[in-house]
């Protein structure tokens, strides 16, 4: 009864942000923030920490219709706490981050973005904690909407305006898949619910219904053919947003996709042998998209999709040991696929908000134009650097652990496995290394060419380092992330709990228990790696204080007028790997050839393209065919009120014909 | 332990006889056994010279690297003795550890702000991104084959059968192992670790600005990386139940031959044209793919 | 003793998709025949002497021997030493290379039959693969030539495949070999340079 009273008087309070005068609106949202993470991490916490199965939580239930009651299970516990870290960490960089808008923009714009925010993280909560259909899908519009407009904040730029509209399209579109879906649920059940699932499942085929609910929400995930959304609105949001955007809020896709597996009963083997073909071709197609791009969120956006691509795989390895009755693949696979959604809304949040601070002190998301930022910046480069070796899955952070998890699943899988599987399952190992591989590639190239080196635009010259605001939530995120690499044990039981508790997987305490004993060698060889790094640096410092210790310039190989324009840019890092990944991701370029009878070449200008292949195809031929069409039609719009009358006119003929020959 | 301990003393010989061997299949008399080890001490009492461009990054570098080398080195075992940290899945740590060394030593590369060593980061980056695939495969293909998922556990079991394709099996993964070795620490046909082109140049030209202390912690991790490579070949070779004071001695004198192997072919093999290097590396990725259709028809799966 | 041979016969098919220099292809269908030599000895001991006396001295004199010599004879007249392929990097046809030795194995699975050795009908079909994928993605009709030798040798392969019976009809196929070499030694009658593309172009 407090519960539902707490909680619903947070949903009320979250209006007054529109009345509480301009300096305090920020304090307010946070203290009203603060108030609702607690009051959910509580409830899962003590949901986790007990016995109980679910949690309930009415909030309001008329007697016919829709209700709104709120059930926590184990699984919806774990995504309250991922949702309320990074939603938490992110309004206080926020506080940094908008404040350069204050001056701009008005107390209205404000209130709008802070209610947005407050919406958005409520709606996230509920969309978890929600089984009845209608409620659900309810939320997740306002979940769509609130994002929307945070998306659109800085809408004074048409293509941001644009950029949020195309977005709000797609959602719709997803939504309409799930929607779909759900009705067919109430078709054969009587009920539009979650818990309908269960008797659905067991009366008719799985497959289709699965593939419906697995489009609707993976069109929110990103997976590709379906992630042609994801590059363009989250460059366009401002970074606190697009942290939140990435982190938590693709998360809800596979929220969705793991509810409806729950109640899964046959089918299993293909389901899972689909999710992983999709997975690791949004993980291999996602990071080599990433690796073209020079918008520094828009290379994170794409390496998004590649970790939601091994969250996926995770998830298709532990439906495919559902399947196959591996109680180890099922357990490992899930496990490595929830951990990833942890670490990932962890470090790419992390990633998102430190792009924000580069582009707060250079103006530019251009990795082109920057350059030597660690000098001036150290901070935020190091922060990114933490962020960059997270996301590679680098020892010892966490990475690491849940690309372990998932690689574990595969190996342990492998010896008892036929033919057919031994060799998916090879496919999957090759593809996880080979997304690994690309990773690091991707993230040298981001690091390296924006942070280091010498600047190579005068944006990057006058960078300076920025506030605190900024950079300590930041720091809070780099402490978990750590925490979890090096004590992962701490975190990864209790995944462990929840994953057998909510699949139903027997005999767990073998599997369980011998990997979190691995885990533990893994956490100790981490203490190894940091005890024998800091000894080398500080023998080293010793030894170097004894010598003699000079300055220079970088070697230039004899020519003594370096300049910054000399070091590699980010797309000639690039360039051999363009050469071989061309065939398959079409990079353009528009240049003028020099003919060999040109002695003197003239001014000529290069143009580079790396479109989203999937995007062209998927979205603008379509809509460029459907335009050419319009167009043609659009002849009948000549402005004239005489020829609207006469269409008027020969409408009216044309019911009179068709109800006398009695068609209509 | 003694597999740590017995490949730190295989570090002080093994580049030696690389070298010697390269000297010899010349013509020389070349320099001597412990030359590599006598440059390292003399580098060690230089002092040394920054570039004005470079931050922390550079810095720290040579130290992660070599402290990423030692740990990997934890995890190999010896004879029937298990590795100082063995655990399931270790192989996987293992290539991760060493991924790291590298991640860290394209960053310092870029750190330099010059273009030579810009060149050698992006070659280095993609080609050792290729490389993953075909460690990985075998390493699968050894968890296929023993059931086992721990490097410790799975050299223990490797030798149970006397069946024909093991040892098919046995030869490709030495092969395999020789040559995902030789890619990277950057030898040829890869890289050629004596030309003094900048433009040819890939390792070598990541380290260019290193001098004095941080240099002789890069060649230490590198000489290292040899044995360590050499710990494995050696492990695929010789079963493990077998004499300790033998298998020691066996140690040695495997990788003395992959000294010999490394120095002769690096003397009569020109390096590739950089732009054919990616598929050279992708075949030893399709080598394994071989490897693994013989572990199928080991263990049954086919026919 | 006969799985070394095999397995190396199917490391020199994937060779044929990295290789560079048109000498090295030759140098690559002589180890093949060499290597066919050598399985039929082990393979098929229950034949009749003569039968596999005759089988022996053709893969060991044409296949080893004369095709690779009259092959390297043309590539030297003609100076065409790098082999050159359709708008692709190499890459691409080792990537496909690999898919082709997968779906070899997958299919050898399904195919499979008590009176047939499975490991010979995948390492055929991979060898059938390969040559496919050599006469597809190649422009000269050199690398043509050498595309329908590999085939061959999966017709070989396949005859191995069907087990100890070895009828006339094998003996048949592999006198297509000889049908080969008539195709070869019209380059050296019609003085046919390999380098024309010209009889790849059916359109004008």
């Amino acid at each position: 009864m407090l519960n539902s009273v707490l909680f619903l008087a947070i949903l009320f309070l979250s209006l007054l942000v529109f009345f509480i005068p301009g300096k305090f609106k920020y304090h307010f949202t946070l203290v009203l923030l603060l108030c609702g993470v607690v009051l959910t991490s509580v409830w899962s916490g003590m949901l986790l920490a007990g016995d109980d199965q679910v949690l309930e939580i009415p909030l309001f239930a008329p007697s016919a219709g829709s209700t709104f009651i709120l059930t926590i299970d184990r699984l919806a516990a774990f995504f309250i706490i991922v949702v309320n870290i990074t939603v938490l960490v992110g309004f206080l960089y926020a506080r940094g981050y908008l404040a350069p808008y204050l001056k701009s923009k008005n107390a209205l714009r404000f209130s709008i973005h802070y209610f947005s925010y407050l919406w958005l993280w409520l709606s996230m909560l509920m969309v978890v904690m929600i089984r009845d259909g209608l409620s659900f899908l309810i939320v997740w519009e306002i979940m769509a909407l609130s994002s929307f407009f945070l998306v659109i904040f800085d809408a004074e730029e048409r293509s941001i305006l644009k950029t949020g509209i195309s977005y709000l399209i797609q959602m719709h579109a997803g939504m309409f898949f799930i929607l779909i879906a759900f009705l067919i649920v109430e078709k054969t059940t009587g009920r539009m619910s979650f818990d309908a699932l269960g008797e659905y499942f067991t009366g008719n085929r799985n497959l289709p219904l699965f593939l419906l609910f697995f489009t609707g929400f993976a069109i929110k995930a990103g997976f590709i053919p379906l992630h042609t959304w994801l590059p363009e609105a989250h460059p366009a949001a401002p970074s606190h947003v697009s942290g939140v955007m990435s982190g938590v809020m693709i998360k809800m896709g596979i929220y969705g996709i793991l509810r409806v597996i729950v109640s899964m009963q046959s089918d299993l083997l293909v389901t899972g042998i689909i999710i992983l073909v999709i997975s690791l071709i949004s993980g291999v197609l996602g990071v080599m998209m990433a690796i073209m791009q020079k918008d520094l969120k828009r290379l994170l956006a794409y390496s998004t999709i590649e970790n939601v691509g091994i969250i996926g795989a995770g998830i298709g390895l532990g439906v495919t040991g559902m399947a196959l009755d591996s109680p180890a693949l099922a357990l490992l696979g899930f496990s490595g696929s929830l951990l990833h959604v942890l670490n990932h809304s962890l470090f790419k949040s992390l990633l998102f908000f430190n792009a924000g601070s580069v582009y707060q002190a250079t103006h530019t998301r251009n990795l082109e134009q920057m350059g030597g930022l660690m000098k001036n910046m150290p901070s935020t480069a190091l922060l990114f650097l933490a962020g960059s070796l997270a996301i590679c899955g680098l020892p010892p952070f966490n990475g690491f652990i849940s690309e372990y998890l998932i690689y574990m699943g595969m190996f342990q899988s492998l010896s008892g496995a036929t033919l057919y599987h031994s060799i998916v399952v090879l496919g999957s190992v090759v593809g996880l290394s080979l997304i690994g591989g690309l990773a690091i590639f991707c993230f040298t190239r981001a690091f390296g060419v924006a942070f280091l080196g010498a600047p190579r635009s005068d944006k990057a010259l006058h960078a300076r380092e920025v506030s605190a605001g900024m950079t300590i939530p930041q720091y809070i995120t780099v402490a978990l992330i750590l925490l979890i690499g090096l004590a992962s044990p701490l975190v990864v039981k209790p995944v462990f709990e929840i994953v057998t508790r909510t699949f139903a997987i027997d005999d767990p305490v073998m599997v369980s228990g011998a990997f979190t004993a691995n885990l533990a060698q893994i956490s100790i060889m981490g203490g190894v790696f940091v005890v024998v790094l800091a000894g080398l640096l500080v023998y080293r410092r010793h030894h170097l204080s004894r010598r003699q210790v000079d300055t220079g310039p970088t070697w230039g190989c004899g020519y003594t007028a370096g300049t910054a324009r000399q070091q590699y840019t980010a797309t000639s890092f690039a360039y051999n790997y363009n050469h071989i990944a061309k065939p398959v991701l079409q990079t353009a370029k528009e240049m003028d050839e020099i003919k060999e009878e040109e002695i003197f070449p003239r001014r000529r200008s290069f143009i580079s393209h790396s479109d989203d292949i999937i995007k062209k195809a998927l979205i603008d031929r379509p809509l460029d065919w459907l335009a050419g069409i319009l167009k043609r039609i659009a002849v009948m719009q000549t402005g004239q009120i005489q020829h609207y009358i006469l269409y008027a006119f020969i409408f009216m003929l044309l019911v009179l014909l068709l109800s006398i020959l009695k068609i209509i | 332990m003694a597999g740590f301990i017995l490949i730190v003393i295989a570090a002080f010989f093994v580049p030696g006889m690389i070298l010697r061997t390269k000297s010899i299949a010349s013509g020389r008399k070349g320099p001597g056994l412990f030359q590599p080890v006598k440059d390292i001490i003399v580098l060690l009492k230089k002092g040394s010279v920054f570039s004005t461009t470079t931050g922390l990054i550079f810095q720290i570098a040579p130290a992660v690297t070599l402290a990423t080398v030692i740990c990997a080195m934890l995890l190999l075992p010896f004879a029937e003795q298990k590795a100082l940290l063995p655990f399931e899945g270790d192989f996987v740590l293992f290539a991760y550890l060493l991924a790291l060394g590298k991640f860290f030593t394209i960053i310092a590369a870029l750190d330099t702000g010059s273009s030579f060593e810009g060149m050698g980061a992006s070659r280095e980056a993609l080609f050792s991104m290729l490389v993953e695939p075909a460690f990985f495969i075998l390493l699968a293909t050894f968890a296929m084959f023993t059931g086992y998922t721990s490097f410790s556990v799975i050299f223990n079991h490797f030798f149970v059968t006397g069946n024909d394709y093991v040892m098919i099996y046995s030869i490709i993964g030495v092969y395999l192992f020789i040559q995902i070795a030789m890619v990277e620490t950057s030898r040829l046909p890869v890289d050629d670790p004596k030309t003094h082109l900048e433009l040819t140049m890939i390792h070598e030209v990541m380290i260019l600005d290193y001098s004095g202390f941080d240099k002789a912690l890069i060649h230490i991790g590198t000489y290292l990386k040899f044995a360590l490579y050499g710990s494995l070949i050696y492990n695929l070779i010789v079963p493990a139940g077998w004499n300790i004071f033998l298998q020691a001695g066996l140690f040695f004198a495997v990788q003395g031959f992959f000294a010999v192997v490394i120095g002769l072919t690096e003397s009569f093999r020109a390096r590739n044209k950089m732009n054919k290097n990616p598929k050279f590396i992708l075949t030893l990725s399709a080598i394994a793919w071989i490897a693994f259709t013989v572990i199928l028809i080991l263990t049954d799966k086919l026919a | 003793m006969v799985n070394y041979l095999i397995v190396l016969f199917a490391i020199t098919l994937m060779y044929f998709s990295s290789a560079d220099r048109l000498i090295t292809y030759v140098k690559l269908i002589a180890m093949q025949g060499l290597l066919l030599c050598g399985i039929a000895i082990f393979e098929l001991k229950e034949v009749n002497t003569a039968n596999l006396l005759f089988i022996v001295a053709e893969t060991l004199i044409f296949k080893t021997i004369l095709l690779p010599y009259l092959l390297n004879r043309i590539i030297r007249r003609s100076g065409v030493t790098k082999v050159h392929r359709l708008a692709m990097p190499g890459f691409y046809l080792l990537i496909f290379s690999i898919f082709g030795l997968l779906i070899s194995v997958i299919l050898a699975n399904i195919l499979v039959n008590p009176f047939i050795n499975t490991i010979y009908l995948a390492i055929a079909l991979f060898t059938l693969v390969t040559g496919l994928l050599l006469i597809v993605t190649h422009k000269l009709i050199i690398s043509h030539l050498i595309g329908f030798l590999i085939i061959e040798n999966a017709v070989f392969m396949f005859s191995l495949a069907a087990g100890n019976e070895m009828p006339m009809l094998i003996n048949v196929g592999i006198l297509l070999d000889i049908f080969v070499g008539v195709l070869i030694l019209g380059f050296f009658g019609l003085r046919l340079k390999p380098h024309t593309n010209e009889l790849a172009m059916l359109k004008d």
